[in-house]
Protein backbone atom coordinates (compact mmCIF):
# COMPACT_ATOMS: atom_id res chain seq x y z
CA UNK A 1 0.00 0.00 0.00
CA UNK A 2 2.93 2.13 0.05
CA UNK A 3 2.43 3.41 -3.37
CA UNK A 4 -0.79 4.83 -2.22
CA UNK A 5 0.35 8.83 -2.43
CA UNK A 6 0.97 7.92 -6.01
CA UNK A 7 -2.09 6.69 -7.08
CA UNK A 8 -5.29 9.10 -7.64
CA UNK A 9 -5.97 10.58 -4.06
CA UNK A 10 -3.83 13.40 -4.60
CA UNK A 11 -6.61 15.36 -5.95
CA UNK A 12 -9.08 14.94 -3.25
CA UNK A 13 -6.54 15.37 -0.96
CA UNK A 14 -6.27 18.60 -1.62
CA UNK A 15 -9.76 19.23 -1.80
CA UNK A 16 -9.64 18.75 1.60
CA UNK A 17 -6.73 19.62 2.74
CA UNK A 18 -6.51 23.03 0.68
CA UNK A 19 -9.74 25.11 2.63
CA UNK A 20 -7.79 24.95 5.97
CA UNK A 21 -4.39 26.04 4.42
CA UNK A 22 -5.95 28.95 2.24
CA UNK A 23 -7.72 30.60 5.64
CA UNK A 24 -4.82 29.86 7.82
CA UNK A 25 -2.51 31.13 5.45
CA UNK A 26 -5.06 34.11 4.59
CA UNK A 27 -5.90 35.01 7.88
CA UNK A 28 -3.06 34.08 10.25
CA UNK A 29 0.09 34.31 8.22
CA UNK A 30 -0.63 37.26 6.00
CA UNK A 31 -1.21 39.63 8.74
CA UNK A 32 1.95 38.41 10.27
CA UNK A 33 3.97 39.67 7.57
CA UNK A 34 1.61 42.61 7.70
CA UNK A 35 2.64 43.48 10.86
CA UNK A 36 6.17 43.34 10.82
CA UNK A 37 5.68 45.78 7.36
CA UNK A 38 3.85 48.21 9.80
CA UNK A 39 6.67 48.24 12.73
CA UNK A 40 9.03 49.91 9.93
CA UNK A 41 6.01 52.55 9.26
CA UNK A 42 4.78 55.43 10.57
CA UNK A 43 0.90 54.87 11.28
CA UNK A 44 -2.10 55.78 12.99
CA UNK A 45 -4.99 54.33 10.82
CA UNK A 46 -5.83 57.26 9.02
CA UNK A 47 -4.39 57.14 4.96
CA UNK A 48 -1.90 55.26 4.48
CA UNK A 49 1.61 54.01 6.54
CA UNK A 50 4.46 56.04 5.59
CA UNK A 51 8.18 53.94 6.00
CA UNK A 52 10.14 54.87 8.91
CA UNK A 53 12.60 52.57 8.70
CA UNK A 54 13.83 51.47 12.48
CA UNK A 55 12.70 54.01 14.15
CA UNK A 56 10.13 52.76 15.99
CA UNK A 57 12.34 50.38 17.10
CA UNK A 58 14.64 52.75 18.45
CA UNK A 59 11.98 54.91 20.15
CA UNK A 60 10.42 51.38 22.01
CA UNK A 61 13.65 51.05 23.33
CA UNK A 62 14.37 54.46 25.10
CA UNK A 63 10.35 54.34 25.91
CA UNK A 64 10.57 54.09 29.89
CA UNK A 65 6.91 52.63 29.34
CA UNK A 66 8.17 49.49 27.52
CA UNK A 67 11.33 48.78 29.25
CA UNK A 68 9.61 48.57 32.83
CA UNK A 69 6.77 46.09 30.30
CA UNK A 70 9.99 43.86 29.78
CA UNK A 71 10.93 43.74 33.51
CA UNK A 72 7.32 43.04 34.28
CA UNK A 73 7.31 40.20 31.48
CA UNK A 74 10.27 39.04 32.71
CA UNK A 75 8.54 38.68 36.63
CA UNK A 76 5.82 37.28 34.71
CA UNK A 77 7.80 34.39 33.67
CA UNK A 78 9.84 33.65 36.28
CA UNK A 79 6.62 34.49 39.24
CA UNK A 80 4.64 31.98 37.33
CA UNK A 81 7.34 29.32 36.94
CA UNK A 82 8.47 29.52 40.38
CA UNK A 83 4.70 29.54 42.14
CA UNK A 84 2.43 27.45 40.00
CA UNK A 85 4.57 25.23 38.25
CA UNK A 86 6.48 24.59 41.87
CA UNK A 87 3.00 24.39 43.51
CA UNK A 88 1.17 22.40 41.44
CA UNK A 89 4.12 20.02 41.47
CA UNK A 90 3.53 19.42 45.43
CA UNK A 91 -0.14 19.23 44.54
CA UNK A 92 0.17 16.60 42.20
CA UNK A 93 3.19 14.82 44.89
CA UNK A 94 0.90 14.96 47.70
CA UNK A 95 -2.33 13.38 45.99
CA UNK A 96 -0.99 11.29 44.10
CA UNK A 97 -1.98 7.53 45.12
CA UNK A 98 -4.46 8.98 47.57
CA UNK A 99 -7.68 7.81 48.31
CA UNK A 100 -9.98 10.24 47.23
CA UNK A 101 -7.37 12.38 45.31
CA UNK A 102 -9.32 13.67 42.75
CA UNK A 103 -11.88 15.00 45.21
CA UNK A 104 -9.33 16.41 47.40
CA UNK A 105 -8.07 18.20 43.78
CA UNK A 106 -10.87 19.71 43.00
CA UNK A 107 -10.68 22.77 45.11
CA UNK A 108 -7.70 23.70 43.07
CA UNK A 109 -9.54 23.40 39.73
CA UNK A 110 -12.47 25.53 40.29
CA UNK A 111 -10.15 28.79 39.61
CA UNK A 112 -9.65 27.37 36.42
CA UNK A 113 -12.84 26.87 35.24
CA UNK A 114 -13.50 30.96 35.72
CA UNK A 115 -11.88 33.41 33.15
CA UNK A 116 -8.96 35.80 33.60
CA UNK A 117 -11.59 38.81 33.41
CA UNK A 118 -13.63 36.92 36.38
CA UNK A 119 -10.13 36.38 38.09
CA UNK A 120 -9.54 40.15 37.73
CA UNK A 121 -12.82 41.17 39.25
CA UNK A 122 -12.63 39.18 41.99
CA UNK A 123 -9.07 40.15 43.28
CA UNK A 124 -9.24 43.48 42.90
CA UNK A 125 -12.23 43.48 45.07
CA UNK A 126 -10.33 41.20 47.23
CA UNK A 127 -7.06 43.31 47.08
CA UNK A 128 -8.96 46.89 47.48
CA UNK A 129 -8.37 48.92 49.79
CA UNK A 130 -9.82 48.50 53.00
CA UNK A 131 -10.84 45.06 51.38
CA UNK A 132 -11.03 41.53 52.46
CA UNK A 133 -7.55 40.95 52.62
CA UNK A 134 -7.32 44.50 54.29
CA UNK A 135 -9.45 43.49 57.04
CA UNK A 136 -7.95 39.96 57.98
CA UNK A 137 -4.45 41.29 58.27
CA UNK A 138 -6.12 44.66 61.02
CA UNK A 139 -7.91 41.68 62.52
CA UNK A 140 -4.59 39.54 63.26
CA UNK A 141 -2.93 42.48 63.59
CA UNK A 142 -0.49 41.65 60.96
CA UNK A 143 1.60 44.20 59.18
CA UNK A 144 0.29 45.28 55.67
CA UNK A 145 -3.38 46.45 56.47
CA UNK A 146 -2.54 49.35 55.19
CA UNK A 147 -1.18 48.17 51.86
CA UNK A 148 -2.18 49.56 48.74
CA UNK A 149 -1.36 46.21 46.75
CA UNK A 150 -2.13 47.62 43.42
CA UNK A 151 -0.54 51.27 43.55
CA UNK A 152 3.30 49.99 43.28
CA UNK A 153 5.65 48.52 41.15
CA UNK A 154 6.90 45.79 41.50
CA UNK A 155 4.09 44.93 44.42
CA UNK A 156 0.68 45.38 41.51
CA UNK A 157 3.16 42.33 39.14
CA UNK A 158 3.66 40.14 42.60
CA UNK A 159 -0.20 40.57 43.27
CA UNK A 160 -1.41 39.45 39.81
CA UNK A 161 0.87 36.67 39.58
CA UNK A 162 -0.74 35.32 42.62
CA UNK A 163 -4.20 35.97 41.09
CA UNK A 164 -2.94 34.04 38.14
CA UNK A 165 -1.43 31.53 40.04
CA UNK A 166 -4.52 30.87 41.99
CA UNK A 167 -5.97 30.05 38.97
CA UNK A 168 -3.55 28.01 37.31
CA UNK A 169 -2.02 25.41 39.61
CA UNK A 170 -4.73 23.19 39.44
CA UNK A 171 -4.20 22.22 35.46
CA UNK A 172 -0.53 22.14 36.13
CA UNK A 173 -1.15 19.79 39.42
CA UNK A 174 -3.40 17.77 36.48
CA UNK A 175 -0.76 17.91 34.00
CA UNK A 176 1.38 16.48 36.68
CA UNK A 177 -0.70 13.65 38.24
CA UNK A 178 -1.17 12.56 34.23
CA UNK A 179 2.48 12.57 34.38
CA UNK A 180 2.75 10.69 37.68
CA UNK A 181 0.30 7.89 36.48
CA UNK A 182 2.53 7.00 33.41
CA UNK A 183 5.62 6.62 35.60
CA UNK A 184 6.80 2.54 35.49
CA UNK A 185 5.74 1.16 38.40
CA UNK A 186 9.15 -1.66 38.64
CA UNK A 187 12.19 1.17 38.91
CA UNK A 188 10.14 2.99 41.78
CA UNK A 189 9.94 -0.37 43.62
CA UNK A 190 13.27 -1.59 43.08
CA UNK A 191 14.54 1.95 44.48
CA UNK A 192 11.98 1.41 47.57
CA UNK A 193 13.76 -1.58 48.17
CA UNK A 194 16.72 -0.32 48.01
CA UNK A 195 16.01 1.64 50.69
CA UNK A 196 15.14 5.20 49.10
CA UNK A 197 12.24 7.08 50.07
CA UNK A 198 10.83 10.75 50.71
CA UNK A 199 12.73 13.67 49.48
CA UNK A 200 15.87 11.22 47.88
CA UNK A 201 13.40 9.38 46.07
CA UNK A 202 11.61 11.94 44.59
CA UNK A 203 14.71 14.00 43.96
CA UNK A 204 16.76 10.91 42.40
CA UNK A 205 13.91 8.97 40.75
CA UNK A 206 10.50 10.67 40.40
CA UNK A 207 11.94 13.76 39.12
CA UNK A 208 13.92 12.50 36.44
CA UNK A 209 10.82 9.92 35.24
CA UNK A 210 8.33 13.08 35.62
CA UNK A 211 10.41 15.15 32.26
CA UNK A 212 8.35 14.89 30.12
CA UNK A 213 5.86 16.41 31.79
CA UNK A 214 7.59 18.79 33.43
CA UNK A 215 8.65 20.32 29.93
CA UNK A 216 5.22 20.46 28.73
CA UNK A 217 4.32 22.48 31.91
CA UNK A 218 7.00 24.59 32.02
CA UNK A 219 7.10 25.38 28.68
CA UNK A 220 3.61 26.48 28.43
CA UNK A 221 3.63 28.37 31.42
CA UNK A 222 6.73 30.51 29.96
CA UNK A 223 4.74 30.88 26.81
CA UNK A 224 1.37 31.36 28.19
CA UNK A 225 3.27 34.30 30.73
CA UNK A 226 4.96 36.15 28.49
CA UNK A 227 1.05 36.51 26.55
CA UNK A 228 0.21 37.69 29.66
CA UNK A 229 -2.96 40.08 29.23
CA UNK A 230 -6.23 39.25 30.67
CA UNK A 231 -5.27 39.43 34.25
CA UNK A 232 -3.43 42.52 33.78
CA UNK A 233 -5.57 44.72 31.53
CA UNK A 234 -8.82 43.48 34.39
CA UNK A 235 -7.24 44.52 37.38
CA UNK A 236 -4.79 47.60 36.98
CA UNK A 237 -5.32 48.06 33.14
CA UNK A 238 -1.30 48.51 33.09
CA UNK A 239 -1.48 51.34 35.31
CA UNK A 240 -1.01 53.69 37.59
CA UNK A 241 1.44 55.48 35.03
CA UNK A 242 2.09 52.00 32.93
CA UNK A 243 3.67 50.28 35.59
CA UNK A 244 2.25 46.95 35.89
CA UNK A 245 2.33 46.78 31.93
CA UNK A 246 2.92 43.32 30.18
CA UNK A 247 4.38 43.29 26.51
CA UNK A 248 1.07 42.34 25.69
CA UNK A 249 -0.75 44.87 27.29
CA UNK A 250 1.71 47.21 25.68
CA UNK A 251 1.01 46.91 22.18
CA UNK A 252 -2.81 47.35 23.18
CA UNK A 253 -2.03 50.78 24.90
CA UNK A 254 0.38 51.77 21.90
CA UNK A 255 -1.79 50.41 19.28
CA UNK A 256 -5.01 50.81 20.31
CA UNK A 257 -5.03 53.47 22.91
CA UNK A 258 -2.40 55.68 21.51
CA UNK A 259 -3.04 54.92 17.97
CA UNK A 260 0.48 54.99 17.57
CA UNK A 261 0.42 51.76 15.37
CA UNK A 262 3.96 51.53 14.14
CA UNK A 263 5.13 51.39 17.50
CA UNK A 264 2.59 48.69 18.64
CA UNK A 265 3.66 46.68 15.56
CA UNK A 266 7.27 46.92 16.53
CA UNK A 267 6.28 46.10 20.44
CA UNK A 268 4.40 42.76 18.42
CA UNK A 269 7.04 41.96 16.52
CA UNK A 270 9.36 41.42 19.80
CA UNK A 271 6.79 39.74 21.61
CA UNK A 272 6.90 37.71 18.56
CA UNK A 273 10.58 36.78 18.74
CA UNK A 274 10.40 35.80 22.35
CA UNK A 275 7.67 34.13 22.25
CA UNK A 276 8.76 31.96 19.28
CA UNK A 277 12.10 31.62 20.88
CA UNK A 278 10.66 29.79 23.98
CA UNK A 279 8.32 27.73 22.09
CA UNK A 280 10.69 26.01 19.92
CA UNK A 281 11.66 24.31 23.20
CA UNK A 282 8.64 22.67 23.71
CA UNK A 283 7.06 22.24 20.22
CA UNK A 284 10.03 20.15 18.57
CA UNK A 285 8.95 18.03 21.86
CA UNK A 286 4.38 18.38 21.33
CA UNK A 287 5.22 17.37 17.71
CA UNK A 288 6.82 14.24 18.73
CA UNK A 289 4.29 13.47 20.66
CA UNK A 290 1.91 10.62 19.64
CA UNK A 291 2.19 11.04 16.35
CA UNK A 292 1.95 7.81 13.75
CA UNK A 293 3.87 6.09 11.55
CA UNK A 294 6.28 7.76 8.92
CA UNK A 295 6.35 11.33 9.93
CA UNK A 296 9.94 11.20 11.41
CA UNK A 297 11.47 10.36 8.03
CA UNK A 298 9.49 13.02 6.35
CA UNK A 299 10.34 15.79 9.03
CA UNK A 300 14.05 15.33 7.95
CA UNK A 301 13.01 16.03 3.90
CA UNK B 1 -0.46 5.23 56.79
CA UNK B 2 0.89 8.02 59.07
CA UNK B 3 1.71 10.24 55.62
CA UNK B 4 -1.63 9.34 54.46
CA UNK B 5 -3.67 11.33 56.95
CA UNK B 6 -0.56 14.17 57.11
CA UNK B 7 -1.19 14.41 53.20
CA UNK B 8 -4.68 14.19 53.17
CA UNK B 9 -5.17 16.93 55.84
CA UNK B 10 -2.81 19.23 54.00
CA UNK B 11 -4.40 19.28 50.83
CA UNK B 12 -7.61 19.21 52.66
CA UNK B 13 -6.46 22.88 54.36
CA UNK B 14 -5.03 24.25 51.56
CA UNK B 15 -8.29 23.56 49.17
CA UNK B 16 -10.28 25.37 51.57
CA UNK B 17 -7.79 28.03 51.80
CA UNK B 18 -7.92 28.33 47.82
CA UNK B 19 -11.66 28.40 47.95
CA UNK B 20 -11.64 31.40 50.03
CA UNK B 21 -11.91 33.55 47.28
CA UNK B 22 -14.76 31.79 45.27
CA UNK B 23 -16.34 32.30 48.96
CA UNK B 24 -16.07 35.87 49.10
CA UNK B 25 -17.39 35.92 45.48
CA UNK B 26 -20.60 34.50 46.12
CA UNK B 27 -21.15 36.19 49.61
CA UNK B 28 -20.94 39.42 48.32
CA UNK B 29 -22.92 38.49 44.84
CA UNK B 30 -25.70 37.97 47.68
CA UNK B 31 -25.63 41.25 49.41
CA UNK B 32 -27.18 44.16 48.13
CA UNK B 33 -25.66 47.37 47.09
CA UNK B 34 -27.54 49.50 48.81
CA UNK B 35 -26.92 48.04 52.21
CA UNK B 36 -23.62 46.99 51.39
CA UNK B 37 -20.84 48.14 53.81
CA UNK B 38 -17.15 47.01 54.17
CA UNK B 39 -17.09 45.92 57.61
CA UNK B 40 -19.20 43.11 56.49
CA UNK B 41 -17.43 41.41 53.61
CA UNK B 42 -16.64 38.03 55.36
CA UNK B 43 -20.12 37.46 56.27
CA UNK B 44 -22.12 35.18 53.65
CA UNK B 45 -24.99 37.43 51.88
CA UNK B 46 -28.60 35.88 51.11
CA UNK B 47 -29.75 34.46 48.22
CA UNK B 48 -33.35 36.82 47.94
CA UNK B 49 -30.36 39.29 47.12
CA UNK B 50 -28.24 37.22 44.78
CA UNK B 51 -31.68 36.75 42.64
CA UNK B 52 -32.02 40.87 42.93
CA UNK B 53 -28.69 41.16 41.48
CA UNK B 54 -29.24 38.70 38.94
CA UNK B 55 -32.55 40.83 37.77
CA UNK B 56 -30.17 43.91 38.09
CA UNK B 57 -27.40 42.39 35.64
CA UNK B 58 -30.29 41.47 33.60
CA UNK B 59 -32.16 44.48 33.72
CA UNK B 60 -29.64 47.13 33.34
CA UNK B 61 -26.52 45.77 31.63
CA UNK B 62 -26.04 44.44 28.45
CA UNK B 63 -24.78 41.59 29.68
CA UNK B 64 -28.01 39.30 28.55
CA UNK B 65 -27.45 40.02 24.99
CA UNK B 66 -23.58 39.45 25.90
CA UNK B 67 -24.41 36.07 26.41
CA UNK B 68 -26.20 35.50 23.08
CA UNK B 69 -23.22 37.11 21.52
CA UNK B 70 -20.44 34.94 23.40
CA UNK B 71 -22.77 31.43 23.09
CA UNK B 72 -22.80 31.88 19.27
CA UNK B 73 -18.89 32.75 19.02
CA UNK B 74 -18.27 30.07 21.50
CA UNK B 75 -20.51 27.15 19.53
CA UNK B 76 -19.88 28.19 16.08
CA UNK B 77 -16.31 29.06 15.72
CA UNK B 78 -15.42 25.65 17.35
CA UNK B 79 -17.44 24.22 15.21
CA UNK B 80 -15.94 25.15 12.09
CA UNK B 81 -12.00 24.68 13.37
CA UNK B 82 -13.30 21.38 14.44
CA UNK B 83 -14.36 20.46 10.37
CA UNK B 84 -11.44 22.70 9.34
CA UNK B 85 -8.75 20.71 11.37
CA UNK B 86 -10.34 17.04 10.32
CA UNK B 87 -10.34 17.68 6.78
CA UNK B 88 -6.26 18.71 7.16
CA UNK B 89 -5.92 15.48 9.52
CA UNK B 90 -8.00 13.22 6.85
CA UNK B 91 -5.69 14.68 3.83
CA UNK B 92 -2.36 14.37 5.75
CA UNK B 93 -3.00 10.69 7.37
CA UNK B 94 -5.54 9.30 5.37
CA UNK B 95 -5.14 10.08 1.43
CA UNK B 96 -1.44 10.86 1.87
CA UNK B 97 -1.40 14.25 0.86
CA UNK B 98 2.42 14.59 -1.17
CA UNK B 99 4.42 16.53 1.22
CA UNK B 100 1.07 15.95 3.57
CA UNK B 101 3.49 16.76 6.86
CA UNK B 102 5.03 19.96 5.40
CA UNK B 103 1.67 21.39 5.30
CA UNK B 104 0.58 20.36 8.32
CA UNK B 105 3.56 22.04 9.77
CA UNK B 106 2.90 25.38 7.72
CA UNK B 107 -1.08 24.75 9.48
CA UNK B 108 0.64 24.22 13.15
CA UNK B 109 2.85 26.63 13.01
CA UNK B 110 0.06 29.17 12.69
CA UNK B 111 0.04 29.27 16.88
CA UNK B 112 3.67 30.12 17.29
CA UNK B 113 2.40 33.91 17.05
CA UNK B 114 0.78 35.63 19.96
CA UNK B 115 -2.58 37.19 18.51
CA UNK B 116 -0.92 40.75 19.48
CA UNK B 117 1.17 40.05 16.26
CA UNK B 118 -2.21 39.68 13.99
CA UNK B 119 -4.73 41.74 16.03
CA UNK B 120 -3.70 45.04 14.35
CA UNK B 121 -4.06 44.27 10.76
CA UNK B 122 -7.49 42.70 11.24
CA UNK B 123 -8.80 45.59 13.32
CA UNK B 124 -7.35 47.45 10.35
CA UNK B 125 -8.45 45.11 7.01
CA UNK B 126 -12.33 44.91 9.16
CA UNK B 127 -12.63 48.43 9.62
CA UNK B 128 -11.85 49.37 5.39
CA UNK B 129 -13.80 46.11 4.57
CA UNK B 130 -16.75 46.58 7.01
CA UNK B 131 -16.46 43.15 8.37
CA UNK B 132 -15.69 45.36 11.86
CA UNK B 133 -18.00 44.36 14.55
CA UNK B 134 -20.15 42.23 12.67
CA UNK B 135 -20.61 37.79 13.90
CA UNK B 136 -19.56 37.09 11.02
CA UNK B 137 -16.21 38.49 11.30
CA UNK B 138 -15.77 37.35 14.80
CA UNK B 139 -16.34 33.94 13.75
CA UNK B 140 -14.21 34.05 10.74
CA UNK B 141 -10.94 34.96 13.15
CA UNK B 142 -12.18 32.67 15.90
CA UNK B 143 -12.40 29.43 13.92
CA UNK B 144 -9.44 30.20 12.13
CA UNK B 145 -7.01 30.80 15.39
CA UNK B 146 -8.99 27.51 16.62
CA UNK B 147 -8.14 25.60 13.26
CA UNK B 148 -4.10 24.73 13.85
CA UNK B 149 -4.86 22.87 17.06
CA UNK B 150 -7.95 21.32 16.21
CA UNK B 151 -5.70 19.98 13.19
CA UNK B 152 -2.62 19.05 15.36
CA UNK B 153 -5.36 16.56 17.26
CA UNK B 154 -7.01 15.27 14.52
CA UNK B 155 -3.93 14.45 13.01
CA UNK B 156 -2.64 12.33 15.45
CA UNK B 157 -6.00 11.10 15.77
CA UNK B 158 -6.24 9.77 12.43
CA UNK B 159 -2.48 8.30 12.74
CA UNK B 160 -4.14 5.88 15.51
CA UNK B 161 -7.25 4.30 13.18
CA UNK B 162 -5.47 1.45 11.00
CA UNK B 163 -5.04 1.85 7.30
CA UNK B 164 -7.25 -1.14 6.29
CA UNK B 165 -10.15 1.08 7.86
CA UNK B 166 -9.80 3.00 4.52
CA UNK B 167 -8.68 0.51 1.94
CA UNK B 168 -12.32 -1.97 3.03
CA UNK B 169 -14.02 1.32 2.41
CA UNK B 170 -12.56 1.71 -0.88
CA UNK B 171 -13.12 -2.08 -1.72
CA UNK B 172 -17.01 -1.58 -0.69
CA UNK B 173 -16.92 1.22 -3.20
CA UNK B 174 -17.03 4.32 -0.68
CA UNK B 175 -15.63 7.56 -2.19
CA UNK B 176 -13.06 9.42 0.22
CA UNK B 177 -16.30 12.13 0.88
CA UNK B 178 -18.54 9.11 1.92
CA UNK B 179 -15.42 7.52 3.84
CA UNK B 180 -14.81 11.00 6.00
CA UNK B 181 -18.19 11.79 6.81
CA UNK B 182 -19.53 8.54 7.13
CA UNK B 183 -16.51 6.11 8.95
CA UNK B 184 -13.87 8.64 9.93
CA UNK B 185 -15.90 11.18 11.90
CA UNK B 186 -18.12 9.12 13.45
CA UNK B 187 -14.97 7.04 14.59
CA UNK B 188 -13.63 10.11 16.03
CA UNK B 189 -15.90 11.80 18.34
CA UNK B 190 -14.08 11.75 21.50
CA UNK B 191 -11.42 13.85 19.47
CA UNK B 192 -13.55 16.14 18.01
CA UNK B 193 -14.89 16.56 21.49
CA UNK B 194 -11.67 17.16 23.17
CA UNK B 195 -11.26 20.06 20.43
CA UNK B 196 -14.82 21.70 20.42
CA UNK B 197 -14.54 21.44 24.34
CA UNK B 198 -11.12 23.11 24.75
CA UNK B 199 -11.70 25.77 21.69
CA UNK B 200 -15.51 26.76 22.97
CA UNK B 201 -13.78 27.17 26.35
CA UNK B 202 -10.83 29.85 24.78
CA UNK B 203 -13.66 31.84 23.21
CA UNK B 204 -16.08 32.65 25.71
CA UNK B 205 -12.86 33.54 28.01
CA UNK B 206 -11.48 35.39 24.87
CA UNK B 207 -10.61 39.22 25.94
CA UNK B 208 -8.39 40.20 23.78
CA UNK B 209 -9.92 39.85 20.05
CA UNK B 210 -13.39 40.84 21.21
CA UNK B 211 -12.10 44.03 23.26
CA UNK B 212 -10.40 45.13 19.75
CA UNK B 213 -13.16 43.82 17.35
CA UNK B 214 -16.19 44.30 19.02
CA UNK B 215 -18.14 47.45 19.50
CA UNK B 216 -21.97 47.33 19.95
CA UNK B 217 -24.16 45.39 22.40
CA UNK B 218 -25.09 43.11 19.57
CA UNK B 219 -21.65 41.52 18.49
CA UNK B 220 -19.76 42.25 21.91
CA UNK B 221 -19.21 39.29 24.24
CA UNK B 222 -19.03 39.01 27.49
CA UNK B 223 -15.52 39.53 29.05
CA UNK B 224 -15.21 42.72 27.73
CA UNK B 225 -18.29 43.60 28.95
CA UNK B 226 -17.63 42.52 32.36
CA UNK B 227 -14.12 44.31 32.18
CA UNK B 228 -15.88 47.50 31.26
CA UNK B 229 -18.35 47.39 34.57
CA UNK B 230 -15.33 46.45 36.51
CA UNK B 231 -13.47 49.78 35.27
CA UNK B 232 -16.41 51.76 35.43
CA UNK B 233 -16.02 52.07 39.51
CA UNK B 234 -17.88 54.73 41.00
CA UNK B 235 -20.10 55.36 37.98
CA UNK B 236 -20.90 52.16 37.36
CA UNK B 237 -23.74 49.45 38.95
CA UNK B 238 -22.05 48.78 42.09
CA UNK B 239 -19.56 46.13 43.44
CA UNK B 240 -22.39 43.84 44.36
CA UNK B 241 -23.48 43.98 40.93
CA UNK B 242 -20.49 43.67 39.25
CA UNK B 243 -19.61 40.45 41.35
CA UNK B 244 -23.08 39.13 40.14
CA UNK B 245 -22.27 39.35 37.00
CA UNK B 246 -18.53 37.78 36.92
CA UNK B 247 -20.57 35.23 38.60
CA UNK B 248 -23.09 34.80 35.92
CA UNK B 249 -20.70 35.08 32.95
CA UNK B 250 -18.54 32.39 34.64
CA UNK B 251 -21.27 29.65 34.92
CA UNK B 252 -21.70 28.48 31.47
CA UNK B 253 -17.49 27.96 30.97
CA UNK B 254 -17.34 26.62 34.00
CA UNK B 255 -20.88 23.83 33.99
CA UNK B 256 -18.80 22.72 30.44
CA UNK B 257 -15.71 22.82 32.47
CA UNK B 258 -16.77 20.80 35.39
CA UNK B 259 -18.67 18.08 33.19
CA UNK B 260 -16.10 17.52 30.87
CA UNK B 261 -13.37 17.33 33.02
CA UNK B 262 -11.61 14.04 31.48
CA UNK B 263 -11.59 15.37 27.51
CA UNK B 264 -10.07 18.79 29.33
CA UNK B 265 -7.65 15.83 30.97
CA UNK B 266 -6.80 14.95 27.65
CA UNK B 267 -6.77 17.84 25.62
CA UNK B 268 -4.76 19.38 28.53
CA UNK B 269 -1.41 16.80 28.15
CA UNK B 270 -1.79 17.67 24.28
CA UNK B 271 -0.63 21.13 25.17
CA UNK B 272 -3.30 23.39 24.62
CA UNK B 273 -3.22 25.57 27.45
Amino acid sequence: MKDRSSTNYQRSAWAFMGPGVAVVVLVLYLPVVYTVYLSFTEYGGLGSPVFAGGQNYVTMFADPAFLGSVVNTGIWVVGTLVIPVGFGLFIAYLSFGLRGAGILRIPFLIPYALSGVAVGVVFSFVLQNGGALSQVLAFFHLPGADTRWLAEAPLNTIVMIIAASWQGIGVNALLFTVGLQSIPKEPLEAARIDGASGIRLFTSMIWPLLRPSTTIVVGLSIVNSLKTFDIVQAMTQGGPNRVSETLGVTMYKDTFVNSDYGLGSAVAVFLSVITIAASVIYLRRQLTIGTGSGTPAEVTK
Amino acid sequence: MISRIVRTSILAVLGLFWLVPIYLLLANASKSNANYSGDELWIPGNPIELWNNIVLVFSTTDVPSGLGATAIYAIIAPLIAVVLGSTIGYAVIVLRLKHGFFWFFVVFCGTVFPLQMMVLPWFDVYARTGLFDTTGGMLLIYAVVATPFSAFVMRNFFAGISESVFEAAVVDGAGVWRTFTRIYLPMSTSALAVVFILQSTWVWNDLLLSLILTQSPSTRPVMPLLNALQSAEGGGPGYTVVLTAALIVSIPAALLFLFTQRFFQRGLALGQY
